[in-house]
């Protein structure tokens, strides 16, 4: 975060796109404080070129972080854009106060399964019921990664974690379902092994009105990878092997369809899975504000 | 997108509940966001303004719970809205972390607390003044707040304006503390025309260009100087805006460089005690015993020195219209000549502990402590009496 960062001098930004971020103008390198292999600067990257493709105005769409190891892409979102650091899963109940009290903005918030479906819980499922019209991105890890590789509601059963003695065996908490349930209006899931994909979503996130959630299935090596096997019982501890992990465990909604309980109990379903208009609440809102204001 | 013509209340004389007069105090001071969530005995409030703040051009939530409330409110003001929630003791106690958090960024809120006894659940509709500690300590980290305690509908509506000026002025979560008594006390209010209002009310300051000094609260001369809020949406917002400690330009500073930040947001506000601290000397002149008193208890006080002063006791009142921060070199000062300390509170004598640190050690001090209902002239005048004899 600070500027006294150690720099390498010759280090060569990976991406043009990179060039935008604020870490990189402050520092005049480029760099992320993600372990080799995180998913997350492979996000940030994604999501600045959607940024700059669709030309978003800053002032427009505000960055609104919850708290995790994402929150470092505070450096990594475009120099341009406004960005609010929350409290630990607070960063929807922060947007639907922005977005209140200026309709014209358009909250885009970075959450993780920690963030929103742990601590946050709660709140994400009010912005979903309202249809607050709002972008939620929420990074699937299956871990806490910030604290040191604790168990997350969304771990899967049979992982090892620090704080579970032997394999867990805690149901998991799926995001998906959970938006679904609660009324968000845009659904949809991938992984960072989908990068397009994930471009498209994001865009069409962004154009939808109402609250959209996007679950992105991504790596954390150091916590979650480290400290689990793959089938062939060898320790993911490399960016590579858990990326191979995931897209093995990834399966399409409509291949889904045809596969068992049991069988989808380690799987991630990826895909759209509602895209709908309903009545959206700030939009509503602003209907009872001018009838009041006028009768 | 405000409307004026709905804002004000009519000017002239009214009779209002408290918590509806603290409500139409919000509404004069700007209010144009309202986040909440129900707890008896604040509910009239959000009763109030979910119809008072749509046509005046604002927005009213209510939320999930108080932790999205204060949060909402937070986020509110970010966004450039005067906001604020109302809320009660164990309401309190869950927006802790994020008051804590409005002090770091520096947020301007009101919150607005008709306190209500504990601890636990408590009796909900019995007035204890339980949160005079809370509102100030709850959070993490060490910060200061600005706490208000009216004694009347009236001042209920006044002091909400003064509150949310204060939150403007020193960028700092702000109290307005009420409780279950006087929140639902119907009393008559004198409203100001609005021309009146808006001369009292300081309004959000919208910068067309990055203010260079964002965060800075020192002029050139050292001087504690603090600059409007920044505001979401507008070219006046730092690149980074976080909940850590930060140096002048909103940038986050290593554990060697902390110390100063850290002390500067205390001292914006110990530093201007003297501006911001508001109290009241009634018969102190004279006075052998000096009552102390804030919120309700204060108005029984006046009646008992009136009381006292008949039956010959140089009693006199200094009361504490802003509790926090906590006038200690004033209160040093009021009680450097008396004889006896008499602290009447509506707890078991918490503000007596701050008391206790500005008279000199040999100075007798008696406290009156209730809970769950308001003193009877005779208990507090009796203590009077027995101080008097004591230490004649
Ligand atoms: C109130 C509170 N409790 C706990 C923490 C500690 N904490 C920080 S990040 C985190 C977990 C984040 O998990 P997740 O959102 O999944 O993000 P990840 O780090 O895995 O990317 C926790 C528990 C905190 N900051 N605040
Ligand atoms: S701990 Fe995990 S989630 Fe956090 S940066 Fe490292 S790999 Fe990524």
């Amino acid at each position: 975060m600070s500027p006294q960062i150690t720099t390498f001098p010759n280090e060569k930004p990976e991406h043009p796109v990179t060039l935008l971020s604020m870490g990189g103008l402050m520092t005049g390198n480029f760099w992320s404080m993600f372990c080799g292999g995180c998913g997350y600067g492979i996000i940030f990257q994604l999501f600045d070129k959607v940024f700059v493709e669709e030309k978003l105005d800053p002032f427009k769409y505000p960055v609104i972080i919850g708290i995790g190891c994402y929150t470092q892409g505070n450096t990594l979102v475009p120099a341009a854009s406004q960005r609010v650091t929350t409290l630990h899963g607070r960063a929807p109940a922060m947007a639907t106060g922005i977005k209140l009290a200026n309709p014209a903005m358009k909250p885009i918030i970075l959450t993780g399964d920690g963030d929103c479906l742990g601590i946050g819980g709660n709140h994400f499922i009010h912005l979903c019921r309202r249809n607050l019209d709002s972008v939620v991105l929420l990074f699937n890890n299956s871990i806490y990664g910030m604290t040191g590789g604790q168990v997350a509601p969304t771990t899967p059963q049979g992982s090892s974690t620090m704080t579970t003695l032997g394999a867990v065996f805690e149901n998991r908490l799926d995001g998906v379902k959970l938006a679904l349930a609660a009324g968000a209006t845009y659904v949809a899931r991938t992984t960072v092994a989908h990068p397009r994909t994930f471009m498209h979503y994001l865009k069409k996130a962004i154009k939808h009105a109402g609250t959209s959630v996007i679950e992105v299935v991504t790596p954390c090596v150091t916590y979650f990878g480290r400290k689990n096997v793959n089938d062939a019982s060898q320790r993911m501890d490399t960016g590579g092997l858990l990326l191979e992990w995931i897209k093995a465990h990834a399966v399409w909604n409509n291949q889904a369809k045809l596969l068992s309980e049991a069988e989808l109990a380690d799987k991630y379903v990826i895909g759209e899975f509602r895209e709908e208009d309903r009545p959206e609440y700030s939009a509503e809102y602003e209907k009872v504000k001018k009838k009041a204001m006028e009768g | 997108m405000e409307n004026e013509s709905k804002r004000y209340m009519a000017p002239g004389k009214h009779v209002l509940m408290g918590n509806v007069a603290m409500a139409e105090g919000a509404m004069a001071a700007g209010l144009t966001f309202f986040g909440g969530y129900p707890i008896t005995p604040s509910t009239e409030v959000p009763e109030h303004l979910v119809w008072r703040l749509p046509e005046a051009g604002g927005a009213f939530i209510q939320m999930e719970d108080e932790l999205a409330a204060i949060n909402s409110v937070a986020g509110a003001s970010v966004a450039g809205a005067k906001a604020m929630t109302a809320t009660s003791g164990p309401g309190t106690s869950l927006m802790a972390e994020t008051i804590s958090m409005a002090a770091a960024m520096e947020i301007p809120l009101v919150i607005c607390d008709v306190q209500r006894n504990g601890p636990g659940t408590g009796l909900v509709t019995a007035p204890h003044h339980n949160d005079v500690f809370q509102c100030k300590y709850s959070g993490n980290g060490e910060y200061e707040v600005i706490a208000y305690a009216p004694m009347s509908c009236q001042e209920l509506y006044d002091l909400t304006i003064e509150a949310f000026n204060a939150a403007e002025t020193y960028r700092c979560p702000t109290y307005v503390l009420s409780d279950a008594y006087l929140g639902h006390l119907h009393e008559p209010v004198v409203i100001p025309t609005a021309e009146e209002v808006k001369k009292l009310v300081v309004a959000r300051a919208i910068l067309d260009k990055p203010n260079q000094e964002k965060f800075t609260f020192l002029d050139r001369e050292g001087n504690i100087q603090i600059p409007p809020a920044p505001v979401l949406g507008t070219p006046n917002f730092p690149t980074t805006f976080i909940s850590q400690p930060h140096g002048p330009d909103g940038i986050p500073v290593n554990e060697d460089q902390v110390l100063k930040p850290n002390t500067l947001l205390v001292e914006k506000i110990t530093k201007n005690v003297e501006k911001i601290a508001r109290t009241e000397a009634y018969m102190l002149d004279d006075a052998e015993v000096v009552i102390i008193a804030y919120g309700l208890t204060a108005r029984v006080c006046y009646h008992v020195v009136n009381l006292a002063r008949k039956e010959g006791l140089k009693a006199g009142l200094f009361r504490l219209v802003t509790i926090w921060p906590f006038p200690y070199e004033r209160v040093k000062s009021v009680v450097a000549g008396a004889k006896a300390i008499v602290v009447p509170e509506m707890n078991l004598g918490l503000m007596a502990g701050e008391v206790e640190r500005c008279k000199p050690l040999a100075m007798p001090m008696y406290k009156v402590p209730k809970i769950a209902d308001i003193h009877e002239p005779g208990e507090i005048l009796a203590v009077v009496r027995k101080a008097k004899e004591a230490h004649p």
